[in-house]
Formats: structure tokens, C-alpha cells, sequence
């Protein structure tokens, strides 16, 4: 069929017909190739406007339509909703921005008129080698993966889980409830760990929407948003299973640091020092003191120095929730035993937030001390134990005690880089899994339809956790509907199977995983429900075979051709 | 809500960052979203920010398409110039009366081309710039405003003043200047509500110490923006009051931290971000900054931090007590911390002030029927464990309404009221 490209000319008001001889524009893109028509309107935006436009593609039976007016950002979206509305396909539209690239920009009338012309030449040339393009949709799970029972990984659970959707839940202990369930008290209510944990729990269990797996690892995730395959193993019961979903949560949570290795501290070698969760154990009725703040000697203390930041210098981070950790301590120390001293080594307080600050306060008012330090030693002799301090600006110090409580610095627990390679998911420096934006999408993680929560994607307190568990609920709920399709890219890349020669380089470079190797043809292969249409595997491919719809060498070289004419 | 499973209306107020995502999601998911906002553009604090910490991106360019999808999504409904008067009911079923404000120019007609400013003969202070450039009375606030629709600031425009001024309704070519336009009262039914009215910065003119409006080249945090802004009143030139760069600077943060009884949680960052803007303008300009306590949290803000002070950024752990005029610049009396005095001559003083919540919030908490914590901002249903829930079922609250935080843990919030939502809205129905 012949093409028949029609050109609509924008006088945009007097914003481009001000600065631009719109009659010669158009006696000088009229001959050009295919052109069957040229005309100018007054606001093609307008309702007229784009009635006229609609009427005129029906009319002339236009195969292609360019229309030269402002910025795309500004109405592609709406020419290209005309031309759905007059029966053409929108991918057969293209704009020409002779209002921000050119009237506004370009002073000299004379001039901007011939660099209009060039860019509405550009634009015919390039959108007669433009390929039409239909939107495709798949058909999606709802049914959701949570991976780690921890509190974040509970949350999301509930808040997921509704009578049309299914929640898998999967956690490797033999219970639920992570970390928390082993804190005695959490701030800044000074409420029970355990005791959330069972609230937490409750709601899970009674939730015939969630199925719950202990005892159980992930061992595959195949697939993508909207259809993940995964099997699960019951390391106890030495079981399988495999289902469907449309989206995974991680929730796999923190370990502290070993500080083993932190010698200065003592710790693992000096008798009464203690990581900050074995304190936390001391004080759990049935524990192994049951309950009880005793030192080895059976002794209550008299005296405790809490160290923050402990291994932050050789993380190259602050774990965000340490202070207010460290103050919780302090308060569970004086709660039981009024008359211990307690004296908090730190570095900088961190207490942001409206309600932290008035707790730093309160535990202050204790009779809590506060010390600032920048190094800190740990050392024993017969009588007890010495805490050495100092900084850059106070004098040298130390303090004679009889406890002393590190606080290690968090890290990612030890299945997060598992994860990350099964999913493909990149990781920061610190072994934190990455986000989708850092400050716009802090749950979502690169892969579509994999979110992290929690302190798997650093540092957080509890609140932090659940929030980003409701927030991740949040987006999946949003997008997948039960009952309606998921709509895919349009301009997704495409592997020529003739010019590829297997090399693989496409597969290296794609930041969405969206690109396999077919091992039977020996050539790569896009997976369209990935592909973002980024055009990096078509920039990188040396053989010519990748190629981004709509951004191929064809239009793109006809384009710059007739630009440069 | 309870006549189809389906769908959803909810009320959003306030359009800042918080609140375009939470509509966005919700409008994705199916729900008719009625956003409220009461200023004449939408973006909230975000857009006046130059760019961002720690990736140094430009705020508004980061936010632009979020925005145009927001404008172009058909289950949104942006109400500008609005605000909620009256709630009525409960979960499920809330009436909402909002009074819109006019806005005297047609947004169907007007094709944002600014050609009805230059004639208006009113100059007055642009508050969006913090008055450090004129606006006209029929005005956009900044470059790139959206919607890009100008709006008469009916208290001093001539002809709402009884002059027989029409000059912007003449150099209009679209006829979108309507004197005739009235305010309206809207009702609406929503099933939920969102609150996500942000905050504004503490008033500085309430710490004298620091010589803020009293003394020359003492600027607010948000002035210092405006002025790195490249859509700003000096297009990011640096410059002193008497148009000349600064030599030296001095960044004093948590200015109204005491007075408040809170730590603000953004401002380090922020302040340690100016830093680097203005290091990055300007190489030679020494900066030095005086704090209390660095609170950096989290994996990524110490790497912007160290990066900062290897750029020659000085910190000082320091408490300032007073702030006197030194020539053209200051002279910072400050107390080290060894309690040992000291003083720090500065061509410029950048006061990093605390933020408060929003202005309109005591209103909102009453006409909302929820309550707020001593310092004014909105309170969770339980501290601790709900951040974006409320004492009102239904009413959920988000980003720096609640407290004061970062962009990201403000979109996260914003996205845990849509799960909320969605997921309330599933269950119980």
C-alpha cells in the first residue's frame, strides 16, 4: 500500500507562528516524499484541534501522521490517542518539537524557519520506516511469594493476603517471627519483642489465605512479573513443592556483625562483654540467666558501658538504628536494676524523627551518661573491667566497669546474596540488595515484581520494616489485579535470529535479566514481559542483530539523514 | 466501596511527593483518586529543590514524569487551589465537602505560553522564590510549574482591587482569562483518605542568635535552593546580596532543633548536599560546617558524607551563640566542643532550620477529626508499630505529615497507605 504521511503544522497561538514562517515550512515539506498533505492550525492541542486532526486521518486515509508542534512530554500522549481514535495505529505518528527545540530557543526568524523544516523533514523520513505496533497483555497470578518469616515478611503477608489472592509464606527456621522474637523490649514503648511476634503471628495464622512454610528454603524462581515458578524445599520433611506467582517479596532480614574480630573491644575474649543480642537473651525469662542481669560470676553489675557504632568504621555505614537500640538498654538495665551506672560510648547520636529525640531525653534523665568517643578499648585485670576513650577535640578517658555491651553493626543476613544471584538483583557494596530508584522506589528492586523490605535492603527499624512491607503490599496490589491482564512494553528489543551470532554480550549488558540463550539455536533470545525497551543490548550487539522496535538503524539513519540534508 | 468490590474513591490531600504516589498507584489499581491541593501547581517542597541527595539529581526533573502520568491518568482528578472543608461518615463512606478556589483562567483553553505576564503592571514578592524575585499578579510560580496554567492572585490584582484592568485577558490569543470564574464547593464520596500535607521549614526570625532577616547574607536553607535553582531567581548564579560570589560559606544545622525537642532527620544530609553543590559550583569557596551530631543513617549517606569532607568541606562539632555583622559577611561566635569560644568569618551563613509540620495542619486535624502529637504533627494509631494509619479508620496519613523524613521513606509510606487501602477495601468487603 502506498504510504500517504499527512503533516499537521502547529501555530501553537503566536508560540510558533511567531517566530517561524509557517507558510514557507510548509511549501518546503509538501514535496518531500509520501507527503499527501500539509496543513497549519491555530492549537492543534484544542478540542477543534484535534477533532480536525481525527476527521482529517479518516478523510485522507492517511497511513502516516506527523505532527510538528511543541514537546512530545507535552502531547504526544494525546496525538498518539488521536490517531487510536481515527483507526491508525499510534506507533505511526511521529512529533516534531518546533516549539521548545526551535520557536522558543531560536531567535533569528529566518533561521528558526529553516531548522524547522529540517526537523519536520526528519520527522517525514523517519516515520515512514516506523513499523506499527500492537500492545500486548498476559495473563497474571495475583498469588504472591513472601521470602523470610520475620516481622517485615509477616506484615506483608497479612496486608497481602485476601480471599483472591494467595500468599506463600517461606521461612528456613523452624518458627516464624526472625530477629524481633528475641528481643526482651522494643523501643520506644519498651513493650515485648515475643509478644508482637505472637500478635503478628496470630493474624498469619489465622489467615486461611496464607500458607505458611518453616523449616523451608527457596530453591528456584524461574520466570516474571506475573509468573514466577517456584519450588520450595522442606528441609525437615525432605519435601517438594512447586507453585505459581505473579510476584516475590524478600524480607530475609539482618545479621549483626561478627566483632570477633574487632580486638579492641574484647569481645569473644574478656570476660562480661557481651554482643548486644546476648543481652537481650540475659534478660528473656528462661533464658540461660532466666531473666536475670548477671555477670560470670553470679553477681549482679554495678556498673555497664553500652559501645555504639561498634564496626561501623569497618563497614563504611551507620546502622541507623543502633542509638536508639543502645538507649532501649540502657532503660532495660535501670528498669531492673535502679542503681547500675550506665554510661553510653557513642560517636554521633542518631535519633531523627519527632518521638526519638524526647526517649534520648527520658533515658537521660535516668542518670544514663553520655560519652563521645572516637576510639574506644576494652581491657581487664583482676579488679574489673577498663573502657578506654578518646576523640580528636575532648581529653582521654576511662571508666572502670563492670559489663560491658557491645553494639554490633547490622549487615545483610547471610541468604541475601543467594537471592540476589537467583533473581538477579543487584547488590551494593555492603551486600545490600539494590532498589528500583533509590529515592522514588524504595521497595521495588530492579527485576519487576521482586520487592525487598526490611533490613535486606539496609538498616531499619521496625516501623521502617513494616512500613516498607505495606508499601511493597501497596505496589502489589496496584498492579496486579486479580482477574485483569498485565500490559507489556511495546517497544521491547528484538534479536534477529539470523544475524546473531551467539556471542552473549546482550545477555552481560541487559539490566533487566530480560534476555536468555537458547541453547538448542544458539542464539539470544528477549523475553518480552521483561524487556523495558532501554535499547542497551542494541547499542552493545556487534552483529547488528538487537534492535529496539521503533529505534531501529533504518529510521534512526533516515532521521539524521534528512536532519543533516 | 461496599456496591463494588472493584473500585474504590479515595481523597488525597496534598500533591507533594507523598501524595502523587499514593494516587498513582491507587488511580493504577482501578480507584478513582480526587487529589486536593491548595497551591496552584502541584509537586509540593520537592520541585523547589535544585537537586537531591546522595545522587545529586535534579528534583524536578525526577518528579516531572511521575507528574505527567498523574495528569494524564484518567482515574485522577487534580483539584489545584483546593482545600477540604468538611468530612463526614466513615470508612467505606466519607462525604467531603472541598472549596476550589478560582483559579480566573481557564485550564482547557490555556496553553501555558506566559504571554498574559508581561503586560500585568503588578510587581510583588514571588513567595515560591522566597521573595528573592518579583512575580505578576496573574503568575506561574517557576519555570515549569505544572499545571502549566498561570493563576490571579486576586489580592493584588488591580481589577479584583475595582481598577478597570483587563490587560492579561488582552494579550491572551485563547480566551482562557475568565474574570467571571466563581469558587466552588464540591461534595464527594470517597471510601478513604490520605493525608499527605508535608511540612514547612521552622521560622528562623524565632532564634535571633543567628541574625536571620536582621543581618546581610544570612540565608535560609530554601533560599539557598532557590539560589542553586537553574530555574531559580539568579538561574543558579551564586551570589551574595551585592551580586558577587561568595568566598566562604558556613552551613549552621539544627537551627530550632532545641526549641522543637526534635531531630529533623533530613537536615545533615541536606546541609552536607549544599555543601556539594556549592563545592561543585564553586571549587575555591570554603565551606565549613558547624553541628551537633551527624545523623547520617543507613548504607548510603556516610558515602556522601566522607565523599563531602574529602572534597575540603570542614566540620566542626560546634554550638553557635551569636552571629554579628563582620563588613559585608558574619562573624560566627561559636563554642567548640571543648567548651573553648571561637570565631569563624564567612561571606555567607546558610542556617539549616528544623521542619515543622505543614501550616494548614491544625485546621485539617479538626476538620479530619485526628489527632496530633505535642509537636503538631499528625499521629499514628500506634506508635512504633502503624506509621500511615490513624485513630480513624479510614484516614491514613503519609511522608512528612507524620514526621519528619526523607524522600524515600516518604514514598514508602505513601505506597504503605495504598497497600492499606487496597488490601482493607478487599478484605472487608
Amino acid at each position: 500500500m502506498a504510504r500517504k504521511i499527512g503533516v499537521y503544522v502547529c501555530e501553537c497561538g503566536n508560540n510558533i507562528a511567531d517566530n517561524v514562517d509557517i507558510d514557507r515550512v510548509i511549501k518546503a515539506v509538501s514535496p518531500l516524499r509520501d507527503v499527501a498533505l500539509v496543513e497549519k492550525y491555530r492549537l492543534l492541542c484544542s478540542e477543534d484541534g484535534k477533532k480536525l486532526l481525527e476527521q482529517s486521518i479518516k478523510d485522507h486515509e492517511l497511513t502516516h501522521l506527523v505532527v510538528a508542534a511543541c514537546s512530545p512530554k507535552q502531547h504526544e500522549h494525546t496525538f498518539m490517542s488521536v490517531c487510536v481514535a481515527a483507526g491508525l495505529n499510534p506507533y505511526l505518528f511521529q512529533m516534531a518539537n518546533i516549539r521548545e527545540q526551535c520557536a522558543w530557543v531560536t531567535p533569528d526568524k529566518e533561521e528558526a524557519t529553516d531548522k524547522a523544516i529540517r526537523q519536520i523533514a526528519a520527522a517525514i523520513a523517519r516515520v515512514a520506516y516506523q513499523e506499527s505496533l500492537e500492545k500486548k497483555d498476559i495473563d497474571v497470578s495475583p498469588d504472591v511469594l513472601v521470602i523470610g518469616g520475620g516481622i517485615a515478611g509477616m506484615r506483608a503477608a497479612q496486608v497481602l493476603a485476601s480471599p483472591d489472592r494467595k500468599i506463600y509464606l517461606v521461612e528456613k527456621a523452624s518458627s516464624l517471627g526472625g530477629k524481633v522474637r528475641a528481643f526482651d523490649k522494643l523501643f520506644t514503648k519498651m513493650e515485648s519483642g515475643s509478644a508482637l511476634i505472637e500478635h503478628e503471628l496470630k493474624k498469619v495464622q489465622e489467615d486461611e489465605n496464607v500458607e505458611v512454610f518453616t523449616d523451608s528454603e527457596v530453591e528456584q524462581i524461574l520466570g516474571f512479573f506475573g509468573n514466577f515458578e517456584v519450588k520450595v524445599a522442606n528441609k525437615a520433611a525432605s519435601e517438594e513443592r512447586d507453585f505459581s506467582v505473579g510476584a516475590v517479596v524478600l524480607a530475609t532480614g539482618f545479621d549483626l556483625m561478627d566483632v570477633k574480630g574487632l580486638t579492641q573491644y574484647g569481645y569473644g575474649k574478656l570476660e562480661d562483654v557481651y554482643t548486644s543480642l546476648e543481652f537481650e537473651e540475659m534478660n528473656v525469662p528462661g533464658g540461660s540467666t532466666d531473666g536475670k542481669i548477671l555477670l560470670k560470676n553470679g553477681k549482679s553489675p554495678k556498673s555497664v558501658a553500652i559501645i555504639h557504632c561498634v564496626g561501623r568504621e569497618e563497614k563504611g555505614y551507620c546502622s541507623k538504628v543502633c542509638c536508639m537500640y543502645s538507649l532501649k538498654l540502657a532503660r532495660m538495665l535501670k528498669a531492673r536494676l535502679p542503681e547500675v551506672k550506665v554510661a553510653q560510648l557513642y560517636l554521633d547520636l542518631c535519633v531523627p524523627g519527632k518521638a526519638y529525640q524526647k526517649f534520648f531525653e527520658e533515658t537521660k534523665g535516668l542518670g544514663v551518661d553520655f560519652v563521645r568517643t572516637e576510639k574506644t578499648s576494652v581491657t581487664r585485670n583482676g579488679k574489673g573491667i577498663t573502657v578506654e576513650y578518646e576523640s580528636k577535640s575532648a581529653p582521654k578517658g576511662k571508666l572502670a566497669v563492670d559489663m560491658v555491651i557491645v553494639v554490633p553493626a547490622m549487615e545483610p543476613s547471610r541468604d541475601t546474596s543467594k537471592f540476589a544471584e537467583m533473581l538477579g538483583i543487584p547488590v551494593d557494596n555492603e551486600g545490600f540488595l539494590g532498589q528500583e530508584h533509590q529515592k522514588l522506589a524504595p521497595v521495588a528492586s530492579s527485576v519487576e515484581g521482586v520487592f525487598v523490605v526490611g533490613c535486606a535492603q539496609g538498616p531499619k527499624s521496625i516501623l521502617e520494616s513494616i512500613v516498607q512491607s505495606e508499601a511493597a503490599a501497596g505496589k502489589i496490589l496496584s498492579s496486579l489485579v486479580p482477574g485483569r491482564k498485565l500490559e507489556l512494553e511495546t517497544k521491547t528489543s528484538i534479536i534477529s535470529e539470523t544475524f546473531c551470532t551467539g556471542c552473549k554480550t546482550c545477555i552481560s549488558v541487559c539490566p533487566y535479566s530480560a534476555i536468555s540463550f537458547d541453547d538448542f539455536r544458539k542464539i539470544s533470545v528477549v523475553n518480552e514481559a521483561l524487556c523495558h525497551g532501554c535499547g542497551v543490548c542494541a547499542a552493545a550487539c556487534p552483529s547488528g542483530a538487537a534492535r529496539v522496535k521503533n529505534f531501529a538503524f533504518t529510521q534512526i539513519y533516515q532521521e539524521v539523514e534528512a536532519l543533516l540534508k | 466501596m461496599e456496591n463494588n468490590k472493584n473500585s474504590v474513591s479515595v481523597l488525597v490531600i496534598g500533591a507533594g511527593i507523598a501524595g502523587i504516589e499514593s494516587s498513582l498507584l491507587l488511580a493504577n489499581s482501578g480507584a478513582k483518586v480526587y487529589l486536593v491541593e491548595k497551591a496552584s501547581y502541584f509537586g509540593g517542597n520537592i520541585i523547589r529543590w535544585e537537586e537531591v541527595f546522595p545522587n545529586m539529581e535534579c528534583a524536578t526533573c525526577m518528579i516531572a514524569p511521575k507528574q505527567q502520568e498523574l495528569l494524564q491518568n484518567e482515574n485522577v482528578e487534580l483539584l489545584t487551589l483546593s482545600e477540604v472543608q468538611a468530612v463526614e461518615g466513615s470508612f467505606g463512606d466519607f462525604t467531603v465537602k472541598v472549596r476550589k478556589k478560582a483559579r480566573y483562567v481557564n485550564l482547557e483553553n490555556c496553553i501555558g505560553c506566559n504571554e498574559c505576564f508581561q503586560p500585568c503592571p503588578v510587581e510583588v514578592d514571588n513567595e515560591f522564590e522566597e521573595a528573592l524575585s518579583k512575580r505578576k499578579a496573574i503568575y506561574i510560580p517557576c519555570a515549569g510549574a505544572l499545571p502549566n496554567a498561570p493563576v490571579i492572585d486576586t489580592d493584588n490584582c488591580l481589577r479584583f482591587k475595582g481598577k478597570d484592568c483587563q490587560l492579561c485577558q488582552e494579550a491572551c490569543m485563547f480566551e482562557a482569562i475568565d474574570y467571571a470564574q466563581h469558587d466552588e464547593e464540591l461534595e464527594l464520596n470517597v471510601g478513604a483518605i490520605v493525608v499527605a500535607t508535608g511540612f514547612k521549614p521552622f521560622d528562623l526570625t524565632q532564634t535571633p542568635q543567628y541574625g536571620y532577616r536582621k543581618l546581610n547574607n544570612v540565608y535560609s536553607m530554601v533560599e539557598v535552593e532557590r539560589i542553586c535553582a537553574s530555574n531559580g531567581p539568579t538561574e543558579g548564579q551564586i551570589v551574595l546580596q551585592n551580586g558577587e560570589a561568595p568566598k566562604s560559606a558556613a552551613i549552621v544545622h539544627c537551627v530550632g532543633r532545641e526549641e522543637k525537642g526534635y531531630c529533623s532527620a533530613v537536615c545533615c544530609m541536606a546541609s552536607i548536599k549544599q555543601a556539594h553543590f556549592l563545592k561543585n559550583k564553586i571549587p575555591e569557596l570554603k565551606i565549613t560546617q558547624l553541628y551537633s551530631d551527624l545523623c547520617i543513617p543507613g548504607r548510603v549517606y556516610q558515602r556522601f558524607y566522607e565523599e563531602v569532607k574529602g572534597s575540603g568541606v570542614d566540620f566542626i562539632r560546634a554550638t553557635v551563640n551569636q552571629v554579628t555583622q563582620q563588613g559585608t559577611g558574619v562573624a560566627i561566635r561559636y563554642k567548640n566542643e571543648n567548651g573553648k569560644e571561637d570565631t569563624l568569618n564567612v561571606d555567607m551563613l546558610i542556617l539549616a532550620p528544623a521542619i515543622e509540620p505543614a501550616v494548614d495542619s491544625a485546621r485539617l486535624a479538626q476538620v479530619l477529626a485526628i489527632p496530633r502529637d505535642e509537636h503538631g504533627f499528625f499521629s499514628e494509631k500506634e506508635p512504633d508499630l502503624d506509621s500511615v494509619d490513624t485513630s480513624r479508620e479510614g484516614i491514613f496519613i503519609a511522608g512528612c505529615a507524620q514526621s519528619p523524613k526523607d524522600v524515600p521513606d516518604t514514598v514508602a509510606e505513601a505506597e504503605a497507605t495504598v497497600g492499606r487501602i487496597l488490601s482493607l477495601s478487599r478484605q472487608g468487603s
